[in-house]
């Protein structure tokens, strides 16, 4: 790894200061997990001036329900989302899906601001610099996106406009299906905008000085039927080839309400509006399933290698409403 | 704020670092595992993939399984670390029983994954003194092994489980 | 058997397990050294090339920079087979390949300097398929090849080798044949053996011509005689080998990391340590060789293999330094698993632009293997025949031969595995669980069960040649000379048990030398599974050896005419005819040792064998392949090791084994010819998580080796798996699946599960 000037700051504040000092030049660090990536593969033109640990602000790992809402810091580490007996009792799909992140050295030390945040893993994009150098791409700047004529069998099904890199996030698949809230803090203030619009085709909703600093997620008051579901060749260490995270109110056996979202099908999650409006206000069945299933992947368009992610993501919506197990 | 001096406890021993270049010092870009390696000698942790993914790095970081090469060493300060070098009495020189146990049933082939997936089981035993069989085998979910000594490594945690404290 | 014994076949600590399990191993990059420098390699973007100019000025002003080498200034070594290969060349023919070589006083100072090198290439059509390669008008790699084929002929072999497997009359081969079979089957993945320990050397060359390198490597004098033939006979090289945290045959291959080290040492006269990064392990070290067969087969009802026939397609990448043997020993290997009277099967071995293929466990026969048994299955199909029958009935019978790599003609005198399989199969349960081809074993819900059976034997188990002195010392303690490097096998574990047997001392009192040239005489190395047979064999022969010259020195001592009146254990020396009568070795080698040589010569008479069953499941919906279950079934003759020998066949499932089948592949872009999964996280490998249920039956029925009647296993447990995979997938979803890795999408595709439409992108 190339060296960096290393700053601990000691507020979210300080933070968006120090941001705002090295004017793009510099990096947050949190876990460390992906940035220690992206610094050693040396992929990127732009190798940080300067590391900005956030790990030494106190008081931003928490989990706590307040009013309104679940409120959870920024720093909060995966390790503890997933122990934690909160989001266990009412939110398991946010649980759940931490668990499936990584494996549980890096869950010791991945946060999920970090795990919001954290950059693509196009392989084109990702090419390091050891083995021949990086590539251009799109989302670099300049170039076509490799993956339309590569081996584009992780990339994206819909959504991607000219760079077909996915969402790596679990976190921000479930996030989104509790109608999550990513609570970003700049020099001017804060600002509140939803899991789904975080992302953008080719990065994320940061400015060069701003913070994640919580995710704020609306407190429901009727218990729902939460689930979390990711497709990997294997279940450790592999991000998704598809992952669906499920909120569904039933009451006297008909659905009320109902949140389908899909991740690593496009640049961000992709709440699947359709699906969810066809199965509000009937019963959940194999028949109403099925169909919701379908209708969450109208739309979709595969490039070369990757279609079977549109069956995969129909089976895991149609699991994930009925409630299969594995 | 910039860092002048780092405080690192390894094995029982403390270590206060400067931070800058040269011989002995730590680099803000050092990785745990540099440090370890090259700054205090302490080989017994294995590079393999340096890239978060095998495992081969593991130590304990206050008792918890964590990775040195995904760590900036600048950022563990105050930590308390414990390498694979750390684990046997160090009067005695009397192996800890999971120790014993890896040598007990062969857990190991070519013995390189071996300093960390006995850390990932060190920690798990730290937590869960009682691990069942699917527990150990989550918990060594991270570890790397191309010689597939998985199954000695879960017979030989389970062999020493409740023999560590 | 093993009763008789006091450690042969018994559990016995591996004498480095202590070092091992505290992190006192000293892998080769843990070792310290002083006034060490460190290397590192500056790799092409293109994967055909020209350079047209390299500047590295600005990187030799760098503070630190202490030697940079390009193909201007590089000593003129060159290796392969045919030796074309230059350590450094003006033309580079893959992703990856190495442009210049820098030696600094840290690493960090070799990026640096890497990043101020400047490269101007012409850039040159490249060719990633091995049957574009061999069209006219394709990209051609070197001026010495035509057509990108490379001679077959395995320069190691002596003066003959097998290129190809020609006998009998295929054509009436095919004419007495039940059912014939034909079409093209593959096995082109190039799964990547990913030896934990990244490859690596320390050099230090002290001028003018005495070189010493440390690598991590599993031959010693092999690998001596390999860098003495680049760097020149008159070059003295001494090569030091410690424990190596994995090879899998792969870093037999290691002699361009050594090269650049030893240059960058001549260059600075300080020793330089190059040790790969993950990435150039994966994308510029050795993979699996690409195989892919057009052919053709006959089968009686009975199962009688009448003929084979077709073009056998290996692809080596960039460059070949073993894959003619790769083939000898394939050609071989499938007349061991296929009682065939009649073959035409011609090889061809083809160069394209991508890293390199090479040696992997399983060494030509696993490749050949696993695109010919799915052609034999198309026939066993058409005849209804149950695969485990004929794979056991066509496996080499005493009374049948073989052609082996050097093209000589052997009679095996070896065992029928017969009773191994049939107990294989109970054990796994194989007549229950097979209902017949594409019928799925059981059915619950989504979730479809099918299983599989594959095969494998080599004759290399008695390969090449070793020899091994054993040293008792005036204190009763045992010393064993030889060459041999720990890469996981515990073999030199296995050492000490067999002299201490021999010489019926406690194990504690055997030690045996470091792999060192300077030391250590010829010895080949573990390689083909010839541990237990020749490495072995070599150390009981100088242990016996040992034994009779201490034998000599005491008879007189007890008034016995002749050696063969005593006999020896706990180091007291007796006469048979009147144990009373006993002198101890501490008075038998007063102020002396001594020396017992033993040699052993290759034997390809022999061959040893390995049936995999698998049980898998696959998702219909997800087309997820999950190994639910595997037992392997062998004969050792005679288990030295339990547990050693479980770890080797557990190992059935890493080093690109099984899981070639199941996820493991090298994903290359195919525009650019980049290695894009060149991590350990998009390479997928076997976690402790999902591990397959695992048996392995292991029979003893004495072996005509050494003393002892074992034969080795261990390499060859990663090969009857993957066609096992491919053929129990096959069966649970009913659809016939020809392609590695099974993978959601070709399981999906078969299924009728996708439309094949491509509509995102490329608008």
């Amino acid at each position: 790894m190339r060296t960096f000037d290393h700053i601990d700051v000691y507020s979210i504040a300080e933070a968006c200061t120090t941001l705002r000092e090295y004017q793009g030049r510099a990096r947050l660090n949190a876990g460390g997990s992906d940035l220690l990536t992206v610094l050693k593969g040396d992929f990127l033109a732009d190798y940080p001036e300067a590391v900005i640990n956030l790990k030494t602000i106190s008081g931003m790992d928490y989990i706590r329900e307040d009013g309104e809402y679940l409120r959870i810091g920024t720093l909060t580490r995966l390790t503890d989302l997933v122990s934690s007996p909160l989001l266990k009792e009412k939110y398991p799909v946010l649980s759940e899906a931490a668990y499936t992140v990584a494996t549980p050295q890096i869950r010791n030390v991945a946060t999920l601001g970090g795990n919001l945040c954290q950059d693509t893993r196009c392989w084109y994009y990702r090419y390091p610099r050891s083995i021949g150098g990086p590539v251009q791409c799109l989302r670099k700047g300049s170039g076509p996106c490799l993956a339309i004529k590569g081996d584009n069998r992780y990339h994206a099904i819909m959504g991607g406009k000219k760079c077909f890199a996915v969402c790596p996030s679990d976190m921000a698949v479930a996030l989104a299906a509790l109608d999550g809230k990513v609570i970003i803090v700049g020099p001017e203030g804060e600002r509140r905008v939803e899991v789904t619009d975080f992302y953008h085709p080719t990065g994320n909703e940061l400015a060069k000085d701003e913070v994640v600093r919580e995710i704020e997620i609306p407190i429901k008051r009727t218990p729902t039927q939460q689930s979390f579901r990711k497709f990997t060749l294997r279940k450790p260490i592999d991000f998704a080839i598809v992952s669906s995270a499920t909120v569904i109110t039933v009451a006297q056996g008909i659905c009320t309400d109902a949140r389908i979202v899909l991740g690593a099908v496009a640049p961000a999650p992709v709440r699947a509006k359709a699906a969810e409006e066809l199965l509000i206000g009937k019963p959940i069945t194999e028949e109403t399933d099925t169909a919701a299933a379908e209708k969450a992947l109208v739309g979709a368009k595969p490039l070369s290698k990757n279609e079977y992610k549109i069956q995969i993501a129909k089976t895991l919506v149609k699991q994930a409403i009925l409630g299969v197990t594995d | 704020m910039r860092k002048h001096q780092i405080n690192l406890t390894v094995n029982s021993q403390v270590y206060q670092l400067e931070v800058g270049t040269g011989q002995g010092r730590v680099n803000p870009s050092d990785t745990l595992s540099f440090t370890l390696r090259e700054t205090l000698g302490l080989t017994g942790t294995k590079l393999s993939c340096d890239g978060g993914a095998c495992g081969g790095c593991t130590v304990l970081m206050d008792g918890e399984a964590v990775l040195s090469c995904m760590l900036l060493t600048i950022e563990c300060d105050g930590k308390i670390i414990t390498t694979i070098e750390g684990l046997k009495d160090a009067k005695t020189g009397e192996l800890d029983p999971l120790q014993q146990s890896f040598i007990d049933h062969t857990a190991f082939q070519c013995g390189y994954c071996t300093p960390g997936m006995i850390m990932s089981a060190k920690a798990l035993l730290n937590e869960n003194p009682a691990p069942t069989e699917a527990e150990v085998k989550k918990a060594l979910s991270g570890n790397f092994c191309r010689c597939i000594s998985h199954y000695q490594v879960v017979r030989a945690v389970m062999d020493a489980t409740g023999k560590g404290r | 058997m093993a009763d008789n014994y006091r450690y042969i076949g018994k559990v016995v600590p591996r004498s480095d397990g202590r070092d091992i399990v505290t992190g006192g191993t000293l892998f080769l990059n843990d070792l310290p050294f002083r006034n060490l420098l460190y290397g590192k390699v500056l790799r092409s973007p293109h994967p055909h090339a020209v350079i047209k100019s390299i500047d590295t000025k600005k990187a030799e002003q760098l503070k630190g920079v202490r030697a940079i080498i390009t193909y201007e200034n590089v000593p003129d070594w060159k290796f392969g087979n045919p030796p074309i290969v230059h350590l450094l060349d003006r033309k580079v023919r893959y992703v990856g390949a190495a442009v210049a070589i820098v030696a600094a006083e840290t690493e960090s100072i070799c990026q640096q300097a890497l990043r101020l090198i400047e490269v101007e290439y012409e850039v040159l059509p490249a060719v990633f398929d091995e049957y574009e390669a061999m069209q006219p008008g394709a990209p051609q790699l070197y001026d010495q090849l035509t057509g990108n084929l490379l001679p077959l002929m395995a320069v190691n072999l002596g003066p003959t080798s097998a290129t190809e497997i020609v006998t009998g009359d295929v054509e009436a081969g095919f004419a007495e044949a039940d059912a014939v079979a034909e079409g093209s089957f593959g096995y082109d993945n190039i799964p990547n053996p990913i030896p934990m320990e990244p490859p690596g050397a320390v050099v230090h060359w002290e001028e003018p011509n005495r070189v010493t390198v440390w690598v991590s490597h599993q031959k010693v004098w092999l690998n001596k005689r390999i860098l003495t033939i680049i760097f020149g006979e008159e070059v003295k090289v001494r090569v030091i080998v410690g424990p190596c945290g994995g090879s899998f045959g792969s870093k037999t291959m290691s002699w361009q990391v050594q090269c650049y080290a030893a240059a960058l040492s001549k260059a600075t006269g300080q020793p330089v340590k190059l040790c790969y990064s993950k990435e150039e392990q994966l994308a510029c070290f050795v993979l699996r060789p690409a195989t892919r067969i057009n052919g053709k087969v006959g089968m009686k009802k009975d199962g009688t293999v009448t003929a084979v026939a077709g073009s056998w397609i290996l692809g080596t990448g960039y460059y070949s330094m073993t894959m003619q043997t790769q083939l000898a020993v394939g050609c071989g290997e499938a007349m061991i698993a296929i009682r065939s009277k009649n073959w035409n099967l011609k090889p061809a071995i083809v160069c394209t632009n991508r890293n390199s293929s090479g040696i992997v466990r399983g060494f030509g026969g696993q490749e050949l293997k696993c695109a010919l048994i799915p052609l034999l299955s198309l026939a066993m199909e058409k005849l209804n025949l149950d695969p485990f029958e004929v794979l056991k009935k066509n496996f080499i019978k005493p009374g049948d031969g073989y052609y082996w790599r050097d093209a000589q003609w052997y009679n095996y005198r070896g065992i029928d595995y017969s009773p191994a399989m049939d107990q294989g199969a109970k054990v796994f349960g194989w007549k229950d669980k097979w209902k017949g081809w594409l019928k799925p074993t059981a059915v619950k819900g989504t979730k479809s069960i099918g299983v599989g059976v594959g095969i494998h034997g080599n004759a290399d188990v008695g390969e090449d040649v070793g020899e091994a002195y054993v040293r008792i010392d005036n204190d009763g303690r045992i010393v064993i000379i030889q060459g041999l490097a720990e890469h996981g096998t515990g073999q030199r574990n296995n050492t000490l048990k067999v002299a201490a047997e021999v010489l019926q001392v406690p194990i504690e009192n055997v030690s045996i030398t470091p792999g060192d040239s300077l030391i250590t005489p010829v010895e080949w190395g573990p390689a083909g599974s010839r541990g237990t047979y020749g490495i072995l064999g070599a150390v009981i022969a100088a242990a016996e050896d040992a034994k009779k010259k201490l034998f000599e020195l005491a008879a007189p001592m007890l008034g016995a005419n002749n050696p063969e009146e005593l006999d020896t254990a706990d180091s007291v020396i007796w006469l048979k005819s009147n144990p009373q009568k006993s002198v101890t070795w501490k008075e038998v080698l007063h102020l002396r040792s001594v020396l017992g040589h033993g040699r052993f010569d290759a034997d390809y008479t022999l061959a040893n064998c390995m049936m995999s069953f698998v049980e898998v499941q696959v998702d219909t919906e997800t087309g997820k392949l999950d190994v639910l279950r595997v037992v392997n079934t062998t004969d050792a003759g005679q288990i030295i090791d339990p547990q050693g020998l479980e770890g080797q066949l557990n190992g059935c499932l890493g080093s690109a084994g099984i899981d070639s089948a199941v996820f493991e592949e090298t994903i290359l872009d195919p525009s650019s010819g980049r290695i894009l999964n060149a991590n350990l996280i998009d390479y997928k490998w076997r976690t402790t998580a999902e591990l397959p249920e695992i048996e392995n039956v292991v029979m003893e029925t004495p072996m005509g080796t050494h003393r002892f009647k074992a034969i080795g296993v261990g390499e060859i447990s990663t090969s009857p798996g993957p066609s096992a995979v491919l053929m129990a997938a096959s069966n649970a979803i009913g659809q016939w699946l020809h392609e590695y890795p099974v993978t959601p999408e070709r399981v999906l595709k078969a299924l009728g599960k996708t439309t094949g439409e491509n509509r995102g992108g490329a608008r």
